[in-house]
Order: C-alpha cells, then sequence, then structure tokens
C-alpha cells in the first residue's frame, strides 16, 4: 500500500535508510538522515519520517522528544500504518500495553496485512490476555502464511486456550501430518505432548491415553509418558494397569512419594493395616528407600507404630540425619505418635549416655559417638514444638556442651529462643553460628532473617552484605535479585518499629517485582512458540495469572495495607524542625561539651555524604554498565524512585491500600484477612454496599471469625447512624442481605451475645469480645478489661498477650496502668523468656537519631 | 553397624571459628590470636578432624628450626572428649609422621605435655615419643605447671653441634 503522502525517490531512499539504521541500532545515523528530509522546506512536516525520529530519539532516552515528534507525525499523517505502528511501539516501550493495542489497530485499518505489525499485536493481546483478539490476530497470521510453523501453533494454542479443545486438536493433527516431517525429533515430541495435554484437558482421557500409546515411540520423555499414562488409567479406573505403570515407575525411582500414593490408590487400599503392609512389602524390595518407610509411619496406628517409629529413628540417629525431626515433625498431630516419640528419645538418651546403645536389651549394638548428640538434638526440637522452653534448653544445652563444633546446634538453640519470645537471644545464637561457618549461605540467611525479626534491620543488611555484589549496598542488590524472603521481612520489621516510610518502599519494592516478572513473560511469547515448549508455555501463562496469589505478595500487600490505614488515621505531621539547644542556659563547660560535639557530629557527618557520594558514583558506574549490558532497552520506562518519606505522605492511603487489595480479592479469595482488610478500607471511605460484600464474603469462610464480630458490629453501628441518609435500593439490599447475620438485633444483644459465647472460646475471642464491649454506650469498662485480660482460656500465646498489651497501652481500655502493670506480670509469669514482658525491655532497634521524627 | 566416617579436612578463614570452639574446650591453655593467625597459613600442618561430618579434633604443629636443628613441633593436638578411644588422635598423628616422612628434611618431632597427663603419654609413647627433658614451671596458669617434652627423633646428630661457627647440618655433613 502506497503511503498515503509519498516521497520522491531521492528522500524515499534517505526514509529506508532511516530504517534500517533503526534496526541496525544505528540510531544517530538514523537521525542524521531524518534530518536531511526535515531540512527541505517541502518535506519539513512528513508525517512518517517525523514519527521515526521519534522513534529513534526514543531509543536514545529522549522520551518526551519521542512523544512530541511521534504525535506530530501522526497528526500530519493519520492515515499511515507507519505513523501507526510506529506511536504503538513507543506505548510498548512505555509499557502501555492497552494504548499500543489500539495504535495497532489503527494501523492495521490501513493496512490489513501487515505481517509485522500483526505479529506484534498477537504478543501484545496475549500479554494482556485478550484471548478473544489473539485468536482473531492468530487467525489472520495463519491465513497469511500458512506455511510457517509458528502460524500453525499460534493458532492451535489461541483455541486451546480459549477452551475449544476440539478445534485446537484438530489444528495440530492437521499440522502434523502436513507440516511436520520426519525425523522425529524434540520438538515432534514436545508437540505430540503438548496434543496430548489438549485432550487431557478437554476431559477424554481415553482418547488422551490412546493417542498417548499410538505415538509413544515418538516422544522422547519417556518419563511423562509413564506418568501421564498411569494419571490416565487411575481417571479411567482401569486399576490393574495404572498398578503395573506405577509398579514400573517405582524401579525408576523407588523415593518417589507420589508414585506409592497412586499405587495404594491403584490397588485401593484403604485401612491402615492394608497401607501398612502393603510398605512393608516395598520396604522388601527397596531396602535402601526411605519414601516407604516415611510413607508407612503416617499411615500406622499404635502398637504398630511404636515398632516402625523405633526403627526409624535409631536408623536416622545412627546415621547422624540432621533434619529427622523436621522430617517426622508431621506425625505431631496425632499426640500419641507425638507421646511415643518421646518416650523412645528419652529412653535412647538414657542408654546411650550411659552405656552407648539404644535401649537395655542384650543384643543391642554399640553406636557411634555421634548418635547421643544427635538425639539430644532432636530431644531439644521435640521439646521446642511443644512449646516447653526449659526442657528445649536443657537438651540443646547437653548436646553444646557434648559437642560444642555442630553448627545446627546453634540454629536450634536461637530457634528455640524465638519461640520463647525472646529474638535478641533468638539472634544472638544464630550470629555464633555464622561465625562458625561463614561460607554458608543458608545460615547467612537465617541470622539476617532472625535480626530483622528482632528489629536490626541494619544489621540484617551488614549480614546479607557479606553475600552481596561489592561496591553496591546490600539492599540495591538485594532488590536486584527480587530478593523476597528479605524485602518482605525488612517490611514487616520497619513497620514493627514504626517506620512507616521505609516499611511501605519494601512493600511497594515486592510490589514491583510481582509486575515485573509478569512483564518479564512478554519475550516468552514468540520464544517458546519457535522453541516449541508448548507445555511450559501454558504453564507459564497460567502462573502468570495468579502471579500475586504467591505468600510474599501477601504478607507485604498485608503490611503496606496495615500502614496505609495507620497513616490515613494517624496522618504524620510536617518535618520537625531540627531544635537547637537552648545555648543560653547552658555553663560554659557544658557549652563547651555541646560545641565538641556538634563539632565531631558535623565531621562524621561529611565523612559520611563524601562516603555517599562514593557510593553513588559506583553505583552509577554500575547503572551504566548494566544498560550496556541489555541492550535495546535503554528505552524502558523509568520507575518513580521509591522515597519513604513521600510514601508516608501519601495524600490518599486509602486509594494506595486499595492497589495492594485489589489482587488479593481475586488471587486470596479464599483467605479471611483478605475481606477483613478490605472490610476495613471501605469502612474508613464509607462505602457501604462494599462493606457488605466484604463482610459476605468473609462470612461465607468463617462465620465464626472474631475479627468478622467486630467489623459487623461496626457495620450495624455505621447503618443506625447513617441508614437515613442512604438511597432506599442501598438500604433494602443491605436490609435483605445482613438478615442471617444481623437477624433483627441491636449491637447492644450482638456484643452481649458474643461475650456470652464465642469471646470465652480463645484468647482472640476474647480481646475481640472486650473490645466490642468498649464499642457500646455505656461501655461497661471493668468487665471489658477483665475479659481482655483473660489468661486462662484457650489457644493462649506470646504473640496473643503482646496483643493484648498493646491494646491496653494504645488506651483501647481506657486509663488501667495498674492494670496494665498486673498483666504486664502475670504474663511475665506465664514466658519467663519472653521480652514483650521484662521490666522496661530495651527497644529493638538500630534506630538512628532522627529516623522517629517522621513519626508522629 | 556400619563404621563411623574419619577424614581430615583443611583449617580455613571460614570454619577458623570451629577451631577455636574446639580448642577452647579440649585445652586448659587459651591461644592468642597470632596463634590463629599462624594456623591459616600453615597448610597441611593444620588440620581438623571430622567425624561423620562433625569438627571432633584438630592438630596444629609449626616448623622449629632452634638449637641448629630442623623440627616438627606439635603444638596442638586434641579430640573432644566424648569421640576419644575412636582413632582420631591416631590419624591425626599419622598425618604428621606422613608429613614428615614425605618432606624428608626434619631431624624430629617434639611436643609438650603436662606431667601429669598420662593418657596424653602413654598415646605418643605407642608412635615411638620419648620423654627428653620435663620443663619445670613451663605451664603459668594451670597446675600441674611442669610440662614433659615427649620427642620422636627421625634421624641421629651424627656430631654433636659445634659452639661456633657453621652449622653441622646434616646435609652440608654428608649425611643423609
Amino acid at each position: 500500500m502506497p503511503p498515503s503522502n509519498p516521497l520522491p525517490p531521492k528522500e524515499n531512499a534517505l526514509f529506508k535508510r532511516i530504517l534500517r539504521c533503526y534496526e541496525h541500532k544505528q540510531y544517530k545515523n538514523g537521525l542524521k538522515f531524518a534530518k536531511q528530509i526535515l531540512s527541505n522546506p517541502k518535506f519539513a512536516e512528513h508525517g512518517e519520517t517525523l514519527a521515526m525520529k521519534g522513534l529513534t530519539l526514543n531509543c536514545l532516552g529522549r522520551k518526551e522528544e519521542a512523544y512530541e515528534y511521534v504525535r506530530r507525525g501522526l497528526r500530519n499523517d493519520l492515515k499511515s500504518p507507519v505513523c501507526w505502528h510506529v506511536y504503538g511501539l513507543l506505548q510498548r516501550s512505555d509499557k502501555k500495553y492497552d494504548e499500543a493495542i489500539k495504535c495497532y489497530r489503527n494501523a492495521l485499518k490501513w493496512e490489513k496485512e501487515n505481517i509485522q505489525i500483526l505479529r506484534d499485536l498477537s504478543l501484545l493481546q496475549i500479554q494482556m490476555r485478550d484471548l478473544e483478539g489473539y485468536k482473531d490476530t492468530r487467525y489472520q497470521l495463519f491465513m497469511l502464511r500458512p506455511t510457517q510453523r509458528t502460524s500453525w501453533i499460534g493458532f492451535a494454542m489461541s483455541y486451546h486456550l480459549l477452551g475449544d479443545y476440539e478445534m485446537a486438536n484438530s489444528i495440530i493433527d492437521a499440522f502434523r501430518t502436513n507440516q511436520m516431517k520426519g525425523p522425529y525429533d524434540y520438538e515432534q515430541s514436545e508437540l505430540l505432548l503438548y496434543q496430548n495435554m489438549v485432550l487431557a484437558e478437554s476431559g477424554q482421557y481415553e482418547r488422551a491415553l490412546q493417542h498417548l500409546q499410538k505415538f509413544q515411540n515418538q516422544i522422547l520423555d519417556k518419563l511423562s509418558v509413564k506418568e501421564t499414562s498411569g494419571e490416565y488409567y487411575l481417571k479411567l479406573k482401569r486399576f490393574k494397569e495404572a498398578e503395573a505403570v506405577y509398579e514400573d515407575l517405582l524401579k525408576r525411582n523407588p523415593e518417589n512419594v507420589m508414585y506409592y500414593e497412586k499405587l495404594v490408590e491403584a490397588k485401593q487400599l484403604s485401612s491402615p493395616d492394608e497401607k501398612v503392609a502393603f510398605y512393608d512389602d516395598y520396604k522388601l524390595e527397596y531396602p535402601k528407600a526411605i519414601a516407604p518407610r516415611r510413607l508407612q509411619l503416617t499411615e500406622a496406628y499404635l502398637p504398630v507404630f511404636e515398632r516402625l517409629i523405633d526403627e526409624y529413628l535409631r536408623h536416622g540417629l545412627h546415621k547422624g540425619i540432621p533434619p529427622l525431626f523436621v522430617d517426622l515433625r508431621s506425625l505431631y498431630v496425632d499426640e500419641s505418635k507425638a507421646d511415643t516419640i518421646e518416650k523412645l528419645i528419652l529412653q535412647y538418651i538414657d542408654n546411650l549416655a550411659k552405656t552407648g546403645v539404644f535401649s537395655t536389651k542384650p543384643d543391642e549394638v554399640k553406636q557411634p559417638a555421634s548418635a547421643l548428640l544427635w538425639a539430644y538434638y532432636f530431644a531439644a526440637q521435640h521439646f521446642d514444638y511443644k512449646q516447653d522452653t526449659t526442657k528445649a534448653l536443657f537438651y540443646i544445652d547437653a548436646a553444646i556442651e557434648h559437642t560444642p563444633t555442630l553448627i545446627e546446634l546453634f540454629i536450634v538453640k536461637g530457634r528455640i529462643y524465638k519461640h520463647a519470645g525472646d529474638p535478641v537471644s533468638a539472634y544472638e545464637w544464630l550470629e555464633e553460628a555464622q561465625a562458625m561457618d561463614t561460607a554458608d549461605r543458608y545460615v547467612n540467611s537465617k541470622c539476617a532473617r532472625y535480626m530483622l525479626r528482632a528489629g536490626h534491620v541494619k544489621r540484617a543488611e551488614d549480614m546479607c552484605a557479606k553475600f552481596t555484589r561489592e561496591g553496591v549496598p546490600a539492599t540495591e542488590n538485594l532488590n536486584e535479585m527480587q530478593c523476597m524472603w528479605f524485602q518482605t521481612e525488612a517490611a514487616a520489621a520497619y513497620q514493627r518499629l514504626q517506620r512507616w516510610g521505609e516499611a511501605l518502599k519494601k512493600a511497594h519494592e515486592v510490589d514491583r517485582h510481582f509486575s515485573e516478572i509478569i512483564e518479564d513473560q512478554f519475550d516468552f511469547h514468540s520464544y517458546c512458540m519457535r522453541k516449541m515448549t508448548l507445555r511450559s508455555y501454558v504453564g507459564l501463562l497460567r502462573l502468570e495469572d495468579v502471579l500475586r496469589s504467591h505468600p510474599f505478595y501477601f504478607r507485604c500487600a498485608r503490611v503496606a495495607i496495615s500502614v496505609y490505614l495507620r497513616l490515613y488515621q494517624h496522618p504524620l505531621q510536617d518535618v520537625p524542625q531540627t531544635q537547637e539547644p537552648d545555648t543560653e542556659n547552658l555553663a560554659p563547660s557544658e557549652l563547651k561539651k555541646l560545641r565538641n560535639k556538634q563539632r565531631k557530629a558535623k565531621r562524621k557527618a561529611e565523612q559520611e555524604s563524601a562516603l555517599a557520594a562514593q557510593v553513588q558514583v559506583k553505583r552509577e558506574q554500575h547503572h551504566k554498565a548494566r544498560q550496556q549490558q541489555e541492550q535495546g532497552d535503554p528505552e524502558a520506562p523509568q520507575l518513580d524512585e521509591l522515597v519513604p518519606d513521600k510514601l508516608a505522605r501519601a495524600e490518599d492511603p486509602l486509594e494506595q491500600a486499595l492497589k495492594f487489595l485489589q489482587p488479593l480479592r481475586t488471587l486470596a479469595a479464599d483467605r479471611i484477612d483478605t475481606h477483613l482488610m478490605a472490610f476495613e478500607i471501605y469502612f474508613r471511605k464509607e462505602k457501604p454496599l462494599l462493606m457488605l460484600q466484604s463482610i459476605k464474603r468473609a462470612w461465607r469462610l468463617d462465620s465464626q471469625n472474631e475479627h468478622l464480630h467486630d467489623c459487623l458490629l461496626r457495620f450495624r453501628t455505621w447503618l443506625d447512624d447513617k441508614q437515613a441518609g442512604l438511597p432506599t435500593g442501598v438500604t433494602t439490599v443491605i436490609d435483605k442481605e445482613t438478615q442471617p447475620m444481623f437477624k433483627g438485633r441491636s449491637p447492644q444483644t450482638m456484643a452481649e451475645e458474643f461475650v456470652a459465647g464465642p469471646a470465652l472460646r480463645s484468647q482472640r475471642g476474647a480481646l475481640w469480645g472486650a473490645r466490642a464491649l468498649r464499642r457500646l454506650q455505656p461501655a461497661p469498662a471493668p468487665a471489658a478489661l477483665a475479659l481482655a485480660t483473660r489468661l486462662d482460656l484457650p489457644g493462649l500465646s506470646i504473640q496473643g498477650c503482646v496483643e493484648v498489651l498493646e491494646s491496653l497501652r494504645a488506651g483501647d481500655f481506657g486509663e488501667c496502668e495498674k492494670e496494665t502493670e498486673q498483666y504486664v506480670q502475670a504474663c511475665r509469669a506465664k514466658f519467663p523468656h519472653a521480652l514483650a514482658f521484662k521490666p522496661d525491655a530495651p527497644p529493638a532497634d538500630d534506630a538512628q537519631p532522627g529516623d522517629f521524627a517522621l513519626d508522629n | 553397624m556400619t563404621r563411623a566416617k574419619i577424614e581430615l579436612g583443611d583449617v580455613t578463614p571460614h570454619n577458623i571459628k570451629q577451631l577455636k570452639k574446639l580448642n577452647t574446650v579440649v585445652f586448659p591453655v587459651s591461644y592468642n590470636d597470632k596463634f590463629y593467625k599462624d594456623v591459616l597459613e600453615a597448610g597441611e600442618l593444620a588440620k581438623l578432624a571430622y567425624y561423620n561430618d562433625i569438627v571432633v579434633g584438630a592438630v596444629c604443629c609449626r616448623i622449629d628450626t632452634s638449637d641448629n636443628s630442623r623440627r616438627l613441633y606439635i603444638m596442638t593436638l586434641g579430640c573432644l572428649y566424648p569421640y576419644r578411644r575412636l582413632g582420631i588422635g591416631t590419624l591425626m598423628v599419622e598425618h604428621v609422621l606422613k608429613y614428615v616422612e614425605q618432606d624428608g628434611n626434619f631431624d624430629s618431632i617434639f611436643l609438650h605435655v603436662q606431667v601429669n597427663n598420662e593418657g596424653a603419654i602413654d598415646f605418643y609413647k605407642k608412635f615411638g615419643f620419648e620423654i627428653v627433658e620435663t620443663k619445670e614451671h613451663y605451664y603459668k596458669r594451670i597446675e600441674p605447671a611442669d610440662a614433659h617434652v615427649l620427642q620422636k627423633t627421625i634421624r641421629q646428630p651424627q656430631s654433636p653441634p659445634m659452639l661456633n661457627g657453621t652449622v653441622p647440618h646434616a646435609k652440608t655433613n654428608g649425611h643423609d
């Protein structure tokens, strides 16, 4: 199609050279040729040239000019596909995919069959999950280039993703018979497995099975063939055949837990005795395999269990398997099993210490010297799990006395202190462990994490710095590496330290990682299609769709939301002026001291800023180096720098909180916290219908939740207050929907009923019940206080007591200094190690002076 | 039951803390920073002993060239209490003996031991060490303060050392 505003041959040749320069990244030359055309007054406003000049400028990082030129070009030539395409490319480089799609569509209006534009469009559509649009585009590409492999694959996949399995299957069939000619290679094999996946997803297991059998000679991934056919047999209830398949698979790998479970399914074993006998057979067949032994423990009950666990523990202690306890921990849900283990381990310790054998039986064999050590180690973890801090410490100290060179012991000792509520001792023991092997990154990370738990963010960063790249601050490198465990922990640590801005910064960093991971998909859309790794590609697409369901996201979102809610309630004041000390009233000697101090501080500050400048220079160099590495992407949009102070002073904290909440509402809809957080936000925004929706969703998950009850109560009270002002439609809906929850009760009755029943079920319930009482008018303050501070309810925990204490100190229950002190003492008696209840516990932080100035 | 695995490993800046911990519990005397700094340079002369992958013993030596002879001095050789009589000390001594043999240029190996440490004395005697001297008040802060010098001669000095003049080194004297 001729351009709407053709250039004469000479200029046209120049224009072609601009295009070539763009493709070869010779941007400077491109600009030179553009100038040659545009300097001719006749073509000064030539649209396509202007657009290309803009695109070239964008690649040189001159974004604003780029937009200016591209827009000007487009205005001058609205019917040019080139101009629209260029505008699309520009938007795409800015990650504005929606806009870019519109531009491509416009471009295609003027040039329907441009392959390049269609291809670019299809990539954007799949990235944005516009599956219908993707299908249409792939169809056109297919019609235009029926000989190309990717045309077929993309065409088939577009149907698959839309759930039209038949169509997808027949396209692949046609493609295979017409296009794929031997020899049968990896790509053929993958394509067949992909086709098989399509068939299975359509629910036609019989057909999928036949397909698999028919082509098994052409499929190179033999393991997949076996595993999927086993799966199909089970789905089709052809148990004999399934059994044979899994027997066969076990020969390949007798440690695969899934094979055993599937085999149990195929053999239709249901009673524990049958299963125990089943595992006995495999223990004989594969005497070295651990999996059948371990799985058997889950199925067995006393008294058989005792014999089996005895065998298992002896083996583990003899060999010195460090994670033996972690391996067995899941058995502890059955109390009788936990008791048996305790009995045995104490028996071992007794005998090993005296005679070096496991029991008093005459035929016992002498054990290695390390067996006693591992028995102590196990006992320490056992009692720690049972929250018996005294015994846990006794055994871990015995172990350290026995062998002070074993690093694991110090990790467990730290963990015992952590569980006992003393994060400071906990991290100190981890520091000890870390020092014993400074090349061990696991211990290093663990130590850093314990430091964060204790509120020592700076120390944790220094600890991580032992493994991060030199010359760059650890936090920067950790962020670059998307080290999310660190960042979520740091966010929580900052939150506890009430350094809101810093906490938000970490939460935003994590959020950006998720965006980046979604962004990173882009390259795979074309790559996987070429490489034929279609099964993994579909897996990737599905993963990306639910990416933010990851626990890391949930945790950082929860921090962000609660911080924003807090900042909404208590906005930060302006930065206070640094106070000049009152020099007039000072004695001369004190004045001198003060001056000295100030001088020192100044010098220190100067040194620090010099250092910071150095770091800055290095960082810039590093940044440049990186940009050069990632050539071709200098036009990527620059994200705003995250400045803690700015984040903490967001003008719209509730909107910001909502941004973090949104993904959770679909991806973490099964977690009640999601809906409770949603309620808290909408309650403050006074959105009755959204409050209702949040409450209803939470109600469906757990109508007995204590926090939910509080939400209901507040909603009820709010409605009583505001109902008159609401449109009748809204009130009708609310009345109808809340009927099963409110049951026509007044807030008064609701609170009283809650306090009389559910509140007494747990410590947490009591706290919420007490809060409910406080919401009543007039509030029965003594009763509320008495309820909140009860220590005789189930589910008592350090964390629970800390929450109550915070509530008391925050004045939720009015003036109660005496009661608070009594409560602290009572808690201390219950949890003697917990720092939170120690008299004047030192604040655990390494905040620099001034850091708290941000807080009010 | 399978035999326990015993092996030797290097001392590195990463794991030197383990050596320190071990020495603190095994020996009644404490060693200064210089000791540990030198150990890092000592190569095969400083080793950790592992029992089923746990550090349970260590040996640290240095080359002593005083008194006109080239001798290997065992500064420390020890094993955690629960792991004694399992062949760990033997492995370490054998390592030292092998080192001396391969080097081929040592006159003797020697060490100090507290006079009441009969276990240690018997242990070294098994390898051909003999008490050659007793130093009074060798130790500063422990009782008894006297130490035996245990020595294993590798090659006999052929002539008594001259009082003045050149070193009567075995090689320069033409003996092997």
